[in-house]
């Protein structure tokens, strides 16, 4: 065997046992979707179909409007969260900002710490004012949530934009908002866009937050997902779950072209 | 980095503007977290009958002394061997001679990134379970017999859970890192003859530890925060902290045990951003 | 590379809309009910659509809270802080609550006096309709189902069913580990278990269920409490009330404590072995009814009112309760039975029968001995 064929044998069984530990727990979680009898001593189900599919997509089923309350909520959530990232942002980047040190760690705060007794606290205050359990009360925590990430990638993204660009645009006239709207912003949006699509997974995949301060009217799949797994029924959990997995994966595969060494090497920076 | 406008607005004026720009965000943040922050520890030093005391935190160290320990011990560790598996892959991804098992890591390595936490948690219950994948896999393959077969479902589930769920998140900055660094270094070491594995601990990890301390506190940060993982993996006790405070507050309504141990989760984190604070404060000097 | 972004979020925002579109109609009865999914699914699969078939254009909105008293107290804290806030309707209409919610919710004025106007009260003549952990809620409440916890075997395993603590002490002392229940923060059938544990070696006697609270006890809990902690040195505790049958169907466990209900319905979705049986060990183990309330300022008080005797009908207590979910009925057995084939209404006393629950189904105890024991299994268990 020549040594290049050799070689692949560590390289294989390293690559196989990574594959198997990625790969392995999806794929337990595609076979007790489609399960419909499973136990002891079957290594595997014993009975596959589609019934539990119908009874989580019948149409009175919780999961459809789980679905819809989780897309509109990310949706608004990613609003929210760029109308305030952006100029955050652009104003850490570009203007000069007193403490801008600070300003940036300010914003690293939340990500700091520990967000389970933050959540609990703002449902304590979102009872009083009567935001709990609606959706505004739900698109303000996950905004919180992606607060740092839309601050901070906002910020890289801004500051990778060449500044010689703008000054040459300024030259010419154009007045400041000019320069931002045809000079800054499109040069920033490819690292916005991979913000804005981090942000709408963070929101479609949080738990702890809406946990707290959407119960009981706010039903996300995550929850539905978590109330199904709690409830030991692993058919619904596991389809809940693959369900909510699609999005995240389709994503994936979207954002491979967005994602830049350089926009992510200034992250923390 | 901080290149302001050419005119010549004067520096307060521009100071403005950038304040009024950052004002939303700020409000946000102020709104949302410094408020409950400090309702959350204001409750844990109020006593029930409504002067200062401790008697909260006298409650939450009686009850959960044990979790407190176990929480802080188990995301350590899984921090620990995060940081190690990120760096080895982002290393390989660095420093791999074969292009085909390069992209090929490149890509596998990403998915778990993309993978909810509740999902993962969910995935997790069924693969580690004592009659569940890996066991059966680990069966198959003749390394345990039926009888020999363990349940996971404790804390070392909780720590694969961890490891899988946050390793391609440190592994992404690291590689991000590693890849824009200088090359010539990298090949001049190599052209004298040092081992890959001392090319990666000796000049290469050095160089890219302020991400890497940033990776390492964030995903501590994370961990923290998980309250479906351990709820849906382990079983009463020990347990992370986290199912505790849920427990005080859904079933007693007791605001004030429950902020004792968020104020005690924060200490946790608040020396673990200290370690990063004074290692980037380091790295700027 | 803008557009496509930008027609996924619209794409995303009227796919969401369209999904969120059907959920309105003339009127919606918003029906939150604590416990296990279940719970919910009985309402979205069977009592909703018939409650709607009956009355058009009336659409039956069902919220889950989540399991165990954590569930109940959620609708209480939504209920209190609507009362707070003075408004003049609140937006639960009907709520399916445990007893321990709606002994507190009974004194904090949350809820309405609607038992007499339902026709189907005189239905009901057990004394757990009036009273719930020693505090009296007659008129308040009608009870949804009985349920009842057990200990679930598989007699491949266990030849010989423990039919009292003591046997079943001494099993768990010779098969270490095979044994499980879901301790006190996973639900309530693990809850059910310690209380039965307290019931058996506490001491206290009737004092338990029916009062008067000692606060001298605490120390006889404690003794109970020491032993169960060696006890639970040989058993696994699992996670949440699903727990416990997740590991008896895959042979994790031989014998583990659930609610009969869960159990039975479980073996129906072939989540579990049909090999598998119950037993009811003496001095008994703890079952409490789940209680259909109105909250005092609900929008629909009519609705509901008509709501909950549809639920609590003959023909919908045999169908739905004990046939396609299997709780023991809320109303009284006679009515229930008369509507059955005898096969399915014998199918619910099989292992269990209606002399064991004579003798060994015993109520919850009261909350202060409740809480009590909650608090101590932490202090002196848990650590």
């Amino acid at each position: 065997m020549s040594l290049a064929v050799l070689r692949w044998v560590p390289r294989g069984l390293g690559l196989g046992l990574l594959a198997f530990a990625v790969f392995g727990p999806i794929g337990n979680l595609l076979l007790w979707a489609f399960a419909e009898r499973w136990y002891w001593p079957h290594a595997l189900p014993s009975q596959y179909g589609l019934s539990f599919w119908s009874r989580v997509f019948a149409p009175r089923a919780d999961a459809w409007g789980s679905l819809g309350l989780s897309l509109l909520i990310a949706v608004l959530a990613v609003i929210v969260s760029l109308l305030l990232a952006v100029p955050a942002g652009y104003a850490l980047a570009r203007r000069s900002v007193p403490a801008r040190g600070v300003l940036m760690l300010l914003f690293l705060l939340p990500q700091a710490f520990p967000s389970l007794p933050i959540y609990m606290n703002i449902a304590r205050l979102f009872y009083s004012v009567g935001l709990n359990g609606t959706v505004p009360g739900v698109v303000l925590v996950h905004c919180l949530h992606g607060l740092v990430l839309a601050v901070w990638i906002s910020a890289a993204a801004f500051a990778a934009v060449d500044g010689a660009q703008e000054e040459a645009a300024r030259n010419l006239g154009a007045g400041p908002l000019m320069t931002f709207a045809t000079v800054t912003l499109p040069a920033a949006l490819p690292g916005l866009m991979a913000s804005a699509i981090f942000l709408f997974l963070d929101s479609l995949d949080e738990f702890t937050g809406t946990y707290f301060v959407g119960v009981p009217e706010i039903v996300t799949m995550p929850l539905l997902l978590f109330n199904a797994a709690m409830g030991g029924n692993y058919q619904v959990a596991s389809i809940t779950a693959l369900v909510l997995l699609v999005p995240s994966i389709v994503f994936m595969l979207v954002i491979e072209r967005f994602l830049k060494a350089d926009v992510l090497a200034k992250i923390g920076g | 980095m901080s290149a302001s406008s050419p005119t010549s607005a004067p520096a307060i004026e521009r100071d403005l503007w950038g304040l009024l720009l950052l004002a939303p965000a700020l409000a946000l943040l102020i709104g949302l977290f410094a408020i409950p922050a400090v309702y959350s520890v204001l409750g844990a030093l109020t006593g029930k009958a409504g002067g200062p005391s401790l008697e909260h935190f006298r409650t939450a160290i009686g009850l959960y002394g044990w979790d407190i320990v176990f929480t802080a011990w188990l995301v350590c560790l899984s921090v620990a061997v995060i940081a190690l598996l990120a760096i080895l892959i982002a290393g390989y991804l660095t420093l791999g001679a074969n292009r085909l098992a390069v992209r090929a890591l490149a890509w596998l390595y990403r998915w778990p990134l993309f993978v909810p936490m509740i999902c993962a948690a969910q995935m997790m219950r069924g693969f580690l379970a004592k009659n569940g994948m890996l066991n059966n896999a680990l069966v198959a393959s003749g390394a345990l017999s039926p009888t020999t077969t363990t349940s996971l479902l404790d804390w070392r589930g909780i720590l694969i859970t961890f490891v899988w769920k946050q390793f391609p998140f440190v592994t992404l900055l690291l590689a991000g890192a590693m890849a824009s660094l200088d090359r010539n270094m990298i090949e001049a070491a190599r052209d004298l003859g040092a081992g890959r594995l001392r090319v990666l601990f000796g000049i290469v990890l050095p160089l890219v530890r302020a991400p890497l301390l940033v990776g390492c506190v964030l995903t501590f940060v994370t961990l923290m925060s998980v309250l479906s993982v351990p709820v849906m993996l382990t079983a009463d006790s020990p347990t992370m902290i986290t199912v505790d405070m849920a427990y005080r507050i859904n079933t007693f309504g007791d605001y004030g045990t429950a902020n004792a141990l968020g104020v005690i989760s924060y200490l946790m984190t608040m020396l673990a951003a200290w370690v990063y604070l004074r290692e980037a404060t380091r790295e700027r000097r | 590379m803008r557009t496509p972004a930008m027609l996924a979020i619209a794409a995303a925002t009227a796919v969401s809309a369209a999904l969120l579109g059907p959920a309105r109609a003339d009127t919606t009865l918003t029906v939150a009910t604590a416990g296990d999914q279940n719970m919910v699914d009985y309402v979205n699969q069977y009592l909703g659509p018939k409650f709607e078939k009956a009355h058009p254009g009336v659409h039956v909105r069902a919220i889950g809270t989540g399991p165990g008293d954590a569930g109940s107290l959620a609708i209480e804290q939504k209920l209190m802080a609507e009362s707070k806030s003075g408004t003049p309707t609140w937006d639960l209409d009907v709520v399916v609550i445990h007893q321990r919610g709606a002994a507190q919710m009974v004194p904090e004025d949350l809820l309405a006096k609607y038992r007499d106007q339902v026709s189907t009260s005189k239905l009901v003549t057990s004394p757990k309709a009036n009273n719930a952990l020693g505090t009296d809620v007659a008129g308040y409440v009608l009870p949804m189902f009985d349920s009842q916890v057990a200990i679930a075997y598989n007699p491949a395993m266990v030849k010989d069913p423990p039919r009292s603590f003591a046997a079943l002490t001494e099993w768990v002392k010779k098969n270490p580990k095979q044994f499980g229940y879901n301790g006190i923060k996973g639900g309530m059938a693990g809850i059910g278990f310690v209380m039965g544990w307290v019931q058996a070696y506490g001491g206290l006697g009737a004092r338990l269920d029916a009062g008067p609270y000692d606060a001298a006890d605490k120390g006889k809990i404690d003794d109970a409490l020491a032993s169960l902690k060696a006890f639970n040195r040989d058993a696994t505790i699992t996670p949440g009330n699903a727990g416990t049958p997740d590991m008896l169907g895959r042979g994790e466990i031989a014998m583990g404590a659930v609610w009969a209900d869960m159990f039975y319905t479980w073996q129906a979705d072939g989540r579990l072995p049909p090999e598998l049986k119950l037993v009811l060990p003496s001095p008994g183990l703890p079952g409490q009814p789940m209680y259909y309330a109105i909250p005092e300022k609900a929008a629909h008080q009519q609705l509901a009112r008509e709501f909950i005797e549809l639920a609590t009908s003959p023909e919908v207590q045999a169908e739905g309760i004990v046939k396609r979910f299997n709780w023991y009925p809320g109303i009284d057995a006679q009515y229930v039975q008369a509507k059955l084939d005898p096969k399915i209404w014998n199918h619910l006393f099989v292992d269990i029968t209606p002399q064991d629950l004579k003798a060994d189904a015993k109520p919850f105890p009261i909350s202060p001995y409740f809480t009590t024991i909650l608090n101590e299994y932490e202090r002196v268990v848990a650590n």
